[in-house]
């Protein structure tokens, strides 16, 4: 009896014990601010600037929205593998999730439940912002999956070129025998690359790393009029597209013309000169410093790295090295200006607070003041504002030690947007020469339904993963018969289903639109 | 009177536990670890069978029957990921054994004491080496272009080696990787069951007469029959299973080796996380699991037909 009681006691005492955090915490809980943690793409700071920056925004939150932010980083070292690991984990710790339809897998991980859907009413109610600014431009439907829900908010208001290419060095060009410095076809890079070869023993023509198939876009986006249809991946390639000159019917460049094999043939070459290392494929280095360091004759990434990074560097690391732009598509004009959502922010499906979430977003995109700490800092300390009113760095700043690092690329705006002192002189001239060219994608409102062709999807995945590495560091012997027999592998694993179900759905579009 | 029989079977077995508290405590852990780990996670395999989201979850998720098998046959690459991963264990359970078992007889005959314990360590620590650091040393032994390998070769006037692109040296290194990481710390096994052979049978031996090497071929070798049978049927469970970390390491998505050097672990891997698709991954982990369970089986069956003793169950 009496050890009865002293049970009940001591259970008693537990209880109160366990619930007494939670009823404080409960009497608080209206008052304190919800915590709302972003994630985000890159390696995440370490110099303190971001922490210093988050301080100070946050008191702004609270005071705004009664929120406060923090950063989650997925880390560039194998980052598809980690983002989508991350967003299926069904983590509650992360609200708003940085995303991208054609570099991030957002149609992917939407479909599969990843994000949280979006009514007009939520947006109306907690991003009212946003939610005008979007409708205003009509661009809400590009954000839709065939239940006609919105499944995140895209960054439309930015402009930016995201096009690739080869980044090269105008001095080495004008020195191998192109006039002004300037190559202006892709072969063309074969002439640049043994001029580096014989000249510059300490420096690969090209130093890239890993799995990549630039050598064969490059050549056949310049040489054909395919393009891309986004959204249907095959692990990490694309492989569907349409013609400009038959924009309605599904095809592929892995699938169809000569221009893969053609490409295949130049990659052999390149790789017979010695343009990469022999074991580029199991290489990992850090190219773009080796171009910094004058170690690599070219490195492959777009417009937007081109004048915010890469003249600048060049220019101060390699003083005279007079760096250079070519884009796939330069040639025939084969080339798209970005889609709205490039660049776009969804919240998550197991978000505790997706509303707030909504209203912080809001606020950073829209808010000047919130807008200029996140993307730029502290004033005078991680930036300055030149007398001509563009933005520069303080005095003794190192951008490679310094830098933010905020890394925010999912609802940027050019109204807030000031040209930097670090960009390119000509950005304005870079930007309005890819105006006058670059075409508009076509297919923005094209929604695939992939459900029925994920697995054809997985092994086609698995093939292209198998050739495409080797084709584009050119390791066959014969090109044209490892083409031939890719392409034997892929209908075999059902690429002509696939095609099928696709065309199925451009048919349908395309009627629907009375095209 | 089979009553009777049955209740006391029954309450000598509760007996026998009781008694047996003890040791039963130990194996606690060891069966949290496997409850947790194995079998909890087991109706999860219904993935497999399924057109998974996450929204639908498991078990919500529409079912679509044997589809995600297709994959695998479709593919065309269940026949080579099966013959890799079942050749490379194959490998490295007869060679390691093997030599771990040579290995074990060797140090078993050092009679310096401190020479035992030095080469004993030496062999040892292989083992402590994280896989990453294996394919970060094995890349700037043998890449092309700056490898210690082919430096030594050009020095010497001869041809670099491409041996990144040629899928027929891999399996020789990685056995030999393997080999390397492994063998120390299995003959650890053999080397404590030579401890614990009778001292008075090598003692009548020599006094029968026998030379060392006799001694080690009628004493040594016979007395661990039983340890090797169990060893091996340990890894003929484990064969279709590879070393996930050691081949991720060495070769990851260069392509030019997967001919010789992709098994299971890194095909699905690869695709998998390349292509967010659990219910295929679900579907080669359930094709792995069946396939090593018959060869479980099997590998008891015939252990037992030869000699009951040595059998697991």
């Amino acid at each position: 009896m009496r050890r009865r009681n002293i049970v009940q006691v001591g259970a008693a005492l537990l209880a109160i014990g366990i619930s007494m955090p939670a009823l404080t915490a409960g009497a608080f809980a209206q008052d304190a601010p919800t915590e709302i943690t972003m994630l985000t793409m890159g390696n995440k700071p370490t110099n303190g600037r971001l922490e210093a920056m988050l301080e100070k925004l946050n008191e702004l939150l609270v005071e705004k929205a009664n929120a406060k932010l923090d950063l989650f980083f997925i880390e560039w070292a194998d980052w598809q593998t980690q983002y989508n690991v991350q967003l299926l984990s069904g983590d509650d710790n992360v609200d708003l999730i940085g995303t991208a339809t054609d570099w991030l897998y957002a149609w992917e991980n939407a479909e599969k439940g990843a994000f949280l859907p979006l009514s007009p009413e939520m947006l109306q109610a907690n991003a009212p912002k946003t939610w005008a600014q979007v409708e205003a431009d009509g661009h809400w439907d590009l954000t839709k999956l065939a239940d006609g829900k919105i499944y995140f908010m895209p960054e439309d208001n930015y402009t930016q070129y995201t096009n690739h290419g080869f980044f090269y060095r105008g001095d080495w060009a004008k020195e191998a025998g192109f006039p002004n410095g300037e190559i202006t076809k892709f072969e063309d890079f074969t002439k640049y690359f043994e001029w580096v070869k014989a000249n510059k023993p300490d420096a690969y023509p090209w130093d890239v790393a890993g799995a990549n198939e630039a050598a064969l876009t490059g050549y056949i986006q310049g040489h054909t009029d395919f393009q891309t249809l986004q959204g249907i991946s095959a692990g990490n390639y694309i492989p569907f597209h349409t013609k400009a000159s038959d924009p309605y019917t599904v095809t592929s460049w892995y699938m169809e013309g000569d221009a893969l094999v053609e490409a295949a043939k130049l990659a052999k070459q390149w790789n017979d000169i010695g343009v990469w290392r022999e074991d580029a494929l199991n290489y990992d280095g850090d190219t773009r410093e080796e171009l910094y360091a004058g170690l690599s004759g070219v490195e492959q990434h777009h417009t937007q790295t081109f004048v915010n990074d890469i003249v600048n560097n060049m220019n101060t690391k390699q003083p005279g090295s007079d760096p250079k732009f070519f884009y796939w598509g330069q040639e025939n004009g084969n080339f798209f200006k970005d889609i709205f959502t490039h660049g776009a922010m969804a919240v998550s499906a197991y978000s505790k607070n997706p509303e707030k979430a909504l209203q912080v977003y809001d606020l950073i995109r829209n808010d000047k003041e919130i807008y200029d700490l996140f993307n730029f800092g502290i004033k005078d300390v991680d930036y300055v504002i030149t007398a001509d009113g563009k933005l520069g760095y303080p005095e003794g700043y190192d951008s490679s030690t310094m830098a933010l690092g905020t890394d925010y690329w999912w609802g940027r705006t050019d109204e807030f947007e000031l040209p930097r002192t670090t960009q390119a002189p000509n950005r304005a001239e870079i930007i309005a020469a890819l105006d006058a060219r670059a075409k508009d994608y076509p297919y923005s409102t094209l929604i695939i339904n992939k459900q029925n062709i994920d697995s054809t999807l997985a092994a086609m995945a698995g093939v292209l993963s198998e050739y495409i590495p080797q084709l584009q560091y050119g390791k066959f012997e014969d090109p044209a018969a490892a083409v031939a027999e890719m392409r034997q592998k892929l209908k075999d694993v059902g690429y002509e289903d696939a095609r099928a179900a696709i065309q199925a759905d451009m048919d349908a579009w395309k009627a629907a639109r009375g095209l | 009177m089979s009553g009777t029989d049955r209740s006391r079977g029954h309450k000598s077995i509760w007996r026998q536990l009781a008694d047996s508290k003890v040791l039963l405590l130990m194996c606690v852990p060891a069966m949290i670890f496997f409850i947790v780990f194995n079998y909890m996670p087991l109706p999860g395999a219904w993935i497999a069978f399924t057109n998974f989201n996450y929204r639908d979850g498991i078990f919500g998720s529409p079912f679509v029957g044997f589809k995600n098998f297709e994959f695998l046959i479709k593919s065309g690459q269940l026949w080579m990921l099966t013959r890799n991963t079942i050749l490379y264990n194959l490998a490295f359970i007869v060679l390691g054994n093997l030599l771990q078992i040579a290995i074990a007889v060797m140090l078993n005959e050092i009679r310096l004491a401190w020479f035992k314990k030095l080469s004993q360590a030496a062999m040892f620590l292989p083992f402590f080496i994280s896989s990453v650091l294996v394919g970060v040393i094995a890349f700037n032994l043998l890449n092309y272009d700056t490898g210690a390998l082919n430096a030594l070769i050009k020095q010497t006037g001869g041809d670099p080696i491409k041996i990144y692109s040629s899928a027929g040296a891999w399996p020789l290194i990685i056995i030999l990787v393997h080999l390397w990481q492994s063998t120390g710390y299995g003959s650890i096994v053999y080397f404590a069951a030579i401890m614990g052979i009778d001292r008075s049978l090598y003692e009548a031996a020599t006094v029968d007469g026998a030379t060392a090497w006799q001694r080690i071929r009628y004493v040594t070798l016979p007395s661990l029959k039983p340890t090797f049978i169990i060893l091996v049927l340990f890894s003929l469970g484990g064969i279709m299973h590879g070393n996930f970390g050691l081949f991720w390491n060495l070769v990851g998505n260069n392509a030019a080796l997967f001919q010789t050097t992709d098994i299971i672990e890194t095909s699905v891997y690869r695709m998998v996380l390349s292509q967010n698709n659990f219910t295929t991954s679900t579907a080669v982990g359930l094709y792995q699991s069946l396939f090593g369970f018959a060869l479980v089986m099997t590998a008891n069956w015939i252990v037992r037909r030869i000699n009951k003793d040595y059998a697991l169950f």
